[in-house]
């Protein structure tokens, strides 16, 4: 027995009999007041499960008490069932019983109680009543009841369950058929659950995606546990199908929108550490400046010093006009998308670039047959097919003219753009992390601003779209965009 | 105080505009004699490298001070490389990260690196550059 005083006191409170279990299965303790409940002497009856199921509880309940009792010893599954119970004269009592999780919170019990309230009943309360409030909970919160039975291998569906996987009132459910009843890339899993329960008695209760007959795929929740015999031994697995498909997609939108709010809330983190490096590099140039000015005493020199402020207003002015591309990024993003040719946005930036091709003698190879048109800002494709296509001219290889291909293609349902080059090519395991990053150059040529591959992604990105890229040093680089 | 106990001090940092005005400061303060720039971390790795190969102490500097953000070769990247070989310049080199990040993992990621003296933020102040320089000198 537990010495513990709180315990005692909500034993007090709770006025009940109880059973104290123990892996042993012969040892279960009763309490006093239950057999003082039950009008027994502690002599007259055996204290262990198969005396209670044989001699005392009443066989209406006795299967589903079994089930309850061995999941409960077994897998610490609580529970909470009615049940009758013979007492001394001959009668039945109604109990309610409930296990550990009826104990308040703050009493951890390492050993599993089982709690019996005794229930008085009004004369008008009949056991037929009961039958039609279990027929009225299924239909108002859409739960299905089925039971596979090993011994007789049949199943068994009721109305409920033939009702919410849109099954004619005659269907006959068949294990054989079990694949059919989930949705394809829940089978493994349903027959995962199903055989470990059936064999070694876990219990389930998962959200899973389950097929009607009508081929309409929707999500339940599907709870399962063994069905024991008077040997212990598990003929069967009952539970029910809930439909929950209203919830489970409201769910699935909720963790959509929280994903884009979590991406967007990155860019946005991004974005301000941007702001606040590429302004500091100016302001604190600005100070050094003026603590100079102030240093020297020179008036020639100072007025030289003064000239300076000039450069870094320009420089400021420059970072102020990329900072607000980017910002501009963000509100474009709800321009309107139109249906555009790849082959008209490509002819649109070739002829905006026409003298810097001729120049480098750059050839563009073009392949939209498997995926000739798409839905999106058109000012965003040819900004990002310019900004591609020059950094191809622009990190060309010495030896070499440039050669450009483009090719558009699907997969699945996924569309996808890849752009190549013969160019120079980005040392990959130097600049994996920075390609595209702002402020990035990766060659020593003048003109590199580090700026058109970091607008190129935050573009694609903000239509959620990616962007990433293979590299070899002078072999060229390969662009994937997926839209 | 007396002046110019440095010899040589190195800069790596692809901001023309901060060089120039560092320039100006150790002249008109006359905190070293001599001053190497580079504009990336590859650029000043090179220079230290050759000078492995063909060791002449006057060429070595004992101050650096390295920018982070940089193109080409960023300052991890030369700090990595430079850590790996700055014990085979028989002289102590040392190193400040000058940075205009604020970011406090690029602050933590330097206070871990034990051949970095100090960090450094943007912008440096006539005194603060003064006080390094002497510290190196005392």
């Amino acid at each position: 027995m537990l010495q513990n005083e709180l315990f005692n006191n909500v034993m007090r409170d709770f006025n009940t009999g109880y059973w104290e279990l123990h892996s042993d299965p012969h040892k279960e303790i009763w309490s006093e007041k239950f057999y003082k409940i039950l009008s027994y002497k502690k002599e007259e009856v055996e204290a262990n499960i198969d005396y209670f199921l044989n001699n005392l509880i009443h066989k209406d309940d006795l299967e589903v008490f079994r089930d309850n009792f061995l999941n409960y010893q077994r897998n610490s599954i609580d529970f909470k069932q009615h049940i009758k119970i013979l007492n001394k004269q001959g009668e039945y009592q109604l109990f309610r019983c409930s296990t550990n999780d009826e104990l308040p919170v703050n009493i951890k019990s390492e050993i599993n109680f089982i709690f019996f309230f005794e229930i008085i009943l009004e004369p008008s309360q009949t056991i037929t009543r009961d039958n039609f409030y279990y027929k009225e909970t299924a239909q108002m919160t859409s739960t299905g009841s089925w039971y596979v039975d090993f011994i007789k291998k049949e199943s068994f569906w009721d109305f409920e369950t033939r009702r919410i996987l849109e099954y004619p009132d005659d269907y006959i459910p068949s294990l054989k058929d079990s694949a059919s009843y989930y949705a394809e890339d829940c089978v493994q899993q349903a027959a995962d659950l199903f055989f470990n329960c059936a064999m070694v008695g876990t219990p389930f209760n998962t959200e899973i995606k389950m097929v009607t007959a009508n081929k309409r795929v929707f999500w339940v929740r599907a709870i399962g546990k063994p069905v024991y015999n008077e040997n212990k031994e598990i003929i069967g697995v009952r539970g029910v199908f809930q439909d929950i498909d209203d919830i489970k997609r409201k769910e699935l939108r909720l963790q959509r929108s929280m994903d884009i709010i979590a991406s967007q809330n990155s860019r946005l983190f991004n974005f301000a550490h941007i702001v606040s490096h590429n302004l500091r590099s100016h302001t604190s140039n600005l100070s050094l400046l003026v603590q100079l000015i102030e240093d020297i005493s020179d008036p020639s020199e100072k007025i030289e010093l003064i000239q300076e402020i000039g450069q870094i207003s320009t420089s400021l002015n420059i970072t102020i006009e990329h900072l607000n591309e980017i910002v501009a990024i963000h509100t474009n993003k709800d321009q309107e998308k139109k249906l555009i040719r790849f082959d008209d946005t490509l002819k649109i930036v070739t002829s905006g670039i026409g003298q810097m091709m001729s120049n480098s003698k750059t050839t563009i190879q073009k392949d939209f047959s498997e995926l000739e048109e798409i839905n999106y800002i058109p000012a965003y494709l040819e900004s990002i097919l310019l900004n591609l296509i020059t950094n191809a001219i622009k990190y060309k290889h010495e030896d070499k003219d440039p050669v450009i291909n483009i090719k558009t293609y699907k997969i699945e349902k996924k569309k996808y753009l890849k752009i190549s080059d013969n160019g120079r090519g980005i040392d990959m395991n130097l600049f994996k992390d920075k390609v595209f990053g702002m402020y990035k150059t990766f060659h020593y040529n003048k003109d590199a601003v580090g700026i058109g591959l970091f607008l190129t992604k935050n573009q694609i990105e903000s239509l959620n779209g990616r962007i990433s890229v293979e590299s070899e040093v002078n072999k060229g680089t390969t662009f994937t965009i997926e839209f | 105080m007396t002046k110019n106990k440095v010899e040589l001090a190195c800069i790596i940092d692809d901001d023309d505009m901060y060089v120039n005005l560092i320039k100006k400061i150790i002249e008109a303060k006359q905190l070293c004699k001599n001053l190497l720039v580079f504009e990336n971390g590859k650029d000043a790795l090179y220079h230290f490298e050759a000078l492995l190969k063909n060791l002449n102490r006057d060429n070595i500097p004992e101050i650096i001070f390295l920018d982070i953000n940089m193109p080409i070769m960023d300052g991890w990247e030369f700090l990595n490389k430079f850590t790996q070989i700055k014990n085979k310049f028989g002289k102590v080199i040392t190193l400040y990260i000058v940075s205009s990040s604020i970011n406090p993992v690029d602050i933590e990621k330097a206070k871990n690196i034990n051949s970095v003296k100090d960090y450094i933020i943007k912008p440096i102040t006539i005194e603060e550059l003064e006080a390094v320089f002497l510290k190196e000198s005392a």
